[in-house]
């Protein structure tokens, strides 16, 4: 467990750095970034520990300060809600309440609530339950997650013993299972409603990064030091099962991305390694990876690149969670820009269990070649 | 008193109401929580044994004798007896145990709780199985603190031929420490509302819960034994003589001499005594939290309630059943908390409720179901409109427009909400015809009309009595009288240490000056008592002090049973998300309008609560400790918990909410939903 006390060292800006979804937490501009799960509104945490939130209906852009808003690790918007806003700081976990109709530029820092812990900082990862009556937050020195009752600030602790902190969260959009990963060579899914956990020991190193399918039956994880991504399959969940995860007894490699030569138009390129962070889309049918510094979205059976300005290298990335046409990637480059990237698709789960993804027949991909969608 | 609803009253269950459900449910948990904690008592003994011995210099001897002592057959015999002790504890727990706390709103009903019959043999109780547990304790330390009566030191020089008992201070000090912390336990099991059962905001297994609890019980025994015995020093250096008196003379025992006498500073300063009390205490408060923890874990657990019955004896015990019938409110309790958790987590239930019964076709499910969650929250409504009502009239303000918010009739099933509701309506109303005859008080001495007598915020408390306090009926005046002394702010404070009873007959007489019809009587009689008065005035700080309703404390009271509705409000929701994919035969669009119409009229009447003078807007922060103070933020929770079940219901319904017949205002708002603006 060289790891763990290796990570109990750290100074917590190195922790948040080593364990952030961001490649570069401790250089780049942008730290954080997310999207409302129901608008188009998005919030972005900069280097200087201020947060702005952009809409699209509104040309306003507050920008939210607080003295306690130190090195942002992460931000979550609660789901089933107009504007409340998890920020994961240095010390505590900070909830937003901005009003949404408001045009004010600098909200007060009265219109946040501090939930703090003792012994529970850095926070570094937080999470929704979808239904959005719950929280969690994680710090990789506390052993214990917590399960935050944001409403009236109380917490329940989900201890457990060895394995060190907690370094990342992930809840499953169907909101049954949430998987932690650990400094050390083990994660555990965690089943949301009785809340026991499933051990699951990695052989190389710590799990990085992990995605959920939109039914919440599977799970993609990558593992520090290699170069695939595995899946984990769990059993279709019914609420009779109490108290059991259910997941297979193995992981599958769904994906091996070591390095290889691409032909492209500018020539050979070798991409390929370690996969930093990955997302899953909404409709289930893109996949995007950030390659040690390459933006990669798969898509079953081709996969293509993105490729940023000259000298520009990807930050961080995610999926617009309710986008009509398809899916929409959003990345931040190292230069501080952000892009939106669409891929317009006919899902082939549609029509979608949703009434607000009615089908629009807009079709135009980038699956056909070439291989990179320019910029 | 309306909503202090005990468990008390309905424990009885079978006998009182016609459900079999609660000794089935309830007497199954209580005798498994009872078993746990006597099975863990000898473990905690033996925990007691071996650091009562403690001996750091010789620890081979010390933990060898420990392990000795286990065996022995006193500790047997005191094991039994703390077990009976651990059942009587049990016991009162299951009699004084709550779902919706009883808050006092003043000190005066306060203190009505603490010298209340049932408080007072709570205490009683207590102490005596507190003398009973540290008289366990001694046995088990053994030492000089064993017995009570102990041979005199034969003094030197004179040659006794019968050797004399005398007392053991040391004992008496442990019996009557024992018996003190009985009493404290007793009391901040009444002040922090310990008998308050708390649901927990995620579900866990029994065991999970306990073990997360057991630390913060641990930390949370040390440190109030501490509190305890340094208290009880206190009151043995001043009152210490009394007890040991009279046992010296009932039991014809003398002192001796040659021991220090305990209630001396020198005395207690006695680090192993201390230690031994300290440690007495701890073993007595975590064998005694032990079992509360245990019956509140059990109790709260989730219970699986059937939709439908298998069999035809069976019908009593289904939800729908229980719902809408007046089981105790626990049941209550625990039947609202699972039609969350099948809402939320269980496909195959919702299908039930969402079925049609076999011949007929009637959806009785989901129609049981939904009136019950509906008329909780109109009920809820209802009891927050009559409070804003209440407060708006006392703050002199004009009424708001309660006329167009349309709240759907209820049926008149809980008859202590109802009682309550008529009661805060009844002082709404009464107000108005108050405030005329406090008039001729205004001009009383000499100030004219823009005296600040007239300001809201002097009339503010009007409205809100306290409703709930014993002293409501015969101690009505002086809630007025104690409005007054804002006339005079020139009376000086500077006599206040006089005594409460002195102003009694002036209260009567104000009372009567309240009462009467004719103004310029009392105009008179005031100025002929005017110094009589200031005297009382000058008081008033001792009065304002008792009867001053704190207002946090009636806010706290008008949602203590929010849990209710938080729960009502979750399943109906997750219900109704649910039913845009699962519901087969369109059961649940028939009431889509209701439950539309109900939440968005809950939705203003809290927003406008919110918006009350002295109402926060924040929880309050919330230690964790092992006393659970989770009723005081209830509020906040029902406030989230209904904005994010609009938020369910609009966001899978979408634009589909426009074909739905609502009012044109609640149009708007749901409106403001679909845009997420709210």
């Amino acid at each position: 467990q060289l790891s763990v006390l290796l990570s109990l060292q750290l100074t917590s800006e190195d922790m948040i750095a080593a364990f952030s979804q961001a490649v570069d937490w401790a250089g780049c501009t942008v730290r954080a970034f997310a999207w409302h799960p129901h608008t188009n509104k998005f919030a972005v945490a900069l280097l200087d520990d201020s947060i702005r939130v952009y809409n699209s209906n509104s040309a306003t852009v507050p920008s939210l300060k607080h003295r306690l808003q130190r090195n942002v690790a992460a931000m979550a918007w609660k789901p089933l809600c107009a504007s409340i806003l998890a920020v994961a700081c240095q010390s505590c976990v900070l909830v937003w309440h901005l009003d949404p109709t408001s045009l004010s530029t600098r909200p007060s820092s009265g219109c946040a609530q501090v939930l703090s812990c003792p012994g529970h900082s850095p926070v570094t990862s937080l999470a929704w339950a979808p239904s959005g009556e719950r929280l969690l937050s994680a710090s990789p020195v506390d052993t214990a997650m917590l399960v935050w009752d944001v409403s009236t600030e109380t917490c329940v602790q989900l201890q457990w013993f060895g394995g060190g902190g907690v370094t990342y969260l992930a809840w499953s959009p169907d909101g049954s299972k949430v998987l932690a990963a650990t400094p050390s060579a083990v994660f555990r899914v965690w089943e949301a409603q009785m809340w026991t956990c499933e051990r699951w020991p990695t052989i190389r190193g710590r799990c990085q990064t992990g995605c959920w399918s939109p039914d919440g039956s599977r799970l993609l994880f990558t593992v520090l030091g290699e170069s695939v991504i595995y899946s984990l399959s769990f059993s279709e969940y019914r609420g009779e099962m109490q108290g059991q995860v259910g997941g297979s007894k193995t992981a599958s490699i769904v994906a091996d991305l070591s390095e290889t030569t691409f032909e492209t138009l500018y020539g050979e390129e070798r991409i390929g390694g370690e996969v930093h962070s990955m997302v899953w889309d909404p409709t289930g049918e893109r996949l995007a990876v950030i390659i040690r510094g390459e933006a990669c979205p798969l898509f079953p059976p081709h996969s293509g690149f993105v490729r940023g300005e000259r000298g520009a290298r990807p930050q961080l990335i995610s999926f617009h969670p309710c986008f009509p046409q398809g899916a929409l990637l959003t990345v931040c480059w190292s230069s501080g820009k952000i892009s939106h990237i669409p891929f317009f698709f006919v899902g082939a789960l549609e029509p979608h269990a949703s009434p607000r993804r009615s089908p629009v027949p807009v079709l135009g991909s980038v699956r056909e070649q070439p291989l990179f969608s320019e910029l | 008193e309306a909503t202090k609803i005990r468990g008390m009253e309905h424990w009885a269950g079978g006998s009182r109401s016609p459900h079999a459900v609660s000794p089935q449910v309830l007497g199954w948990r209580v005798a498994a929580a009872i078993t746990w904690s006597v099975l863990l008592l000898p473990i905690c003994t033996a925990a007691f044994i071996i650091l009562s011995g403690l001996d750091p210099f010789h620890p081979v001897r010390w933990i060898s004798n420990s392990f000795n002592d286990l065996y022995t057959s006193y500790v047997i015999f005191c094991i039994f007896l703390m077990s009976m002790v651990i059942i009587i504890i049990s016991i009162f727990n299951i009699e004084f145990y709550a779902v919706v706390p009883s808050i006092p709103c003043s000190r005066l009903a306060l203190i009505g709780k603490i010298i209340h019959p049932q408080q007072v043999i709570h205490s009683f109780v207590h102490a005596i199985m507190g003398m009973l547990v540290t008289w366990c304790a001694t046995v088990m330390t053994k030492g000089r603190f064993q017995f009570l009566a102990v041979s005199c030191t034969p003094s030197e020089g004179l040659e006794d031929a019968v050797p004399q008992m005398c007392l053991n201070e040391y004992h008496l000090f442990f019996l009557l420490s024992g018996a003190f912390l009985g009493y404290s336990y007793s009391l901040f099991y009444l002040i922090n509302n310990m008998n308050y059962l708390p649901f927990p905001i995620i579900q866990q297994y029994k065991y999970l819960r306990f073990r997360r609890s057991l630390p913060l019980l641990i930390k949370h025994s040390c440190v109030e034994s501490l509190h305890f015995v340094r208290n009880f020093c206190v009151t043995y250096y001043f009152f210490g003589y009394i007890p040991k008196v009279w046992i010296c003379t009932t039991m014809d025992l003398h002192t001796d001499g040659k021991l220090h006498p305990l209630d001396t500073l020198s005395g207690l300063l006695d680090l192993s005594l201390f230690y031994h009390t300290w440690l007495s205490g701890v073993f007595l408060l975590m064998t005694w939290y032990i079992a509360w923890l245990l019956f509140k874990i059990y109790a709260t657990e989730s219970h699986h309630f059937p939709i439908q019955p298998t069999f035809a004896q069976e019908t009593d015990q289904c939800l729908p059943k229980i719902l809408n019938s007046n089981p105790p409110l626990l049941i209550k309790f625990l039947a609202l908390q699972d039609l969350m958790l099948l809402s939320q987590y269980s496909p195959v239930r919702r299908q039930e409720v969402f079925s049609l019964s076999q011949p007929g076709g009637h959806p009785h499910n989901w129609t049981a179901i939904s009136r019950e969650c509906l008329s909780l929250l109109s009920d809820l409504t209802q009891r927050l409109i009559a409070q804003q009502e209440a407060a708006a009239a006392a703050n002199g303000r004009a009424k708001p427009p309660v006329g167009e918010l349309k709240v759907p009739p209820q049926t008149p099933e809980d008859m202590s909400f109802q009682s309550q509701r008529s009661n805060i309506v009844l002082r709404a109303s009464m107000s108005p015809l108050v405030k005329p005859s406090l008039m001729p008080v205004k001009t009383s001495p000499g100030s004219d009309v823009g005296s600040p007598f007239s300001s809201p915020a002097l009339n503010y408390k009007m409205g809100v009595v306290d409703i709930k306090s014993p002293w409501h009926g015969p101690v009505q005046s002086p809630h007025v009288m104690r409005r007054g002394p804002k006339l005079w702010t020139s009376v000086s404070d500077q006599q206040m240490n006089g005594s409460h009873h002195e102003s009694f007959p002036v209260l009567s007489a104000a009372r009567t000056g309240t009462e009467a019809v004719q103004p310029r009587f009392i105009y008179t009689w005031l100025q002929n008592k005017q110094e009589q008065i200031k005297t009382f005035l000058s008081k008033r700080a001792l009065i304002m002090y008792f009867f001053s309703k704190h207002p946090e404390a009636s806010i706290q009271a008008v949602f203590s049973d929010a849990q209710m509705h938080i729960w009502a409000l979750e399943g109906l929701s997750h219900l109704v998300a649910a039913s845009f994919t699962e519901d087969q035969f369109g059961v649940v669009q028939t009431t889509l309008p209701a439950i539309l119409n109900t939440l968005l009229t809950l939705q203003e009447v809290v927003d406008r609560h919110f918006k009350l003078p002295h109402v926060s807007s924040k929880p309050p922060r919330i230690s964790g400790s092992l006393v659970d103070t989770s009723y005081k933020t209830l509020r906040f929770a029902l406030r989230a918990s209904l904005k994010t079940a609009l938020y369910r219901i609009t966001t899978v319904f979408g634009e589909h909410l426009n074909a739905v017949q609502v009012s044109t205002e609640h149009k708007k708002r749901l409106q403001q939903f679909l845009e997420y603006k709210e």
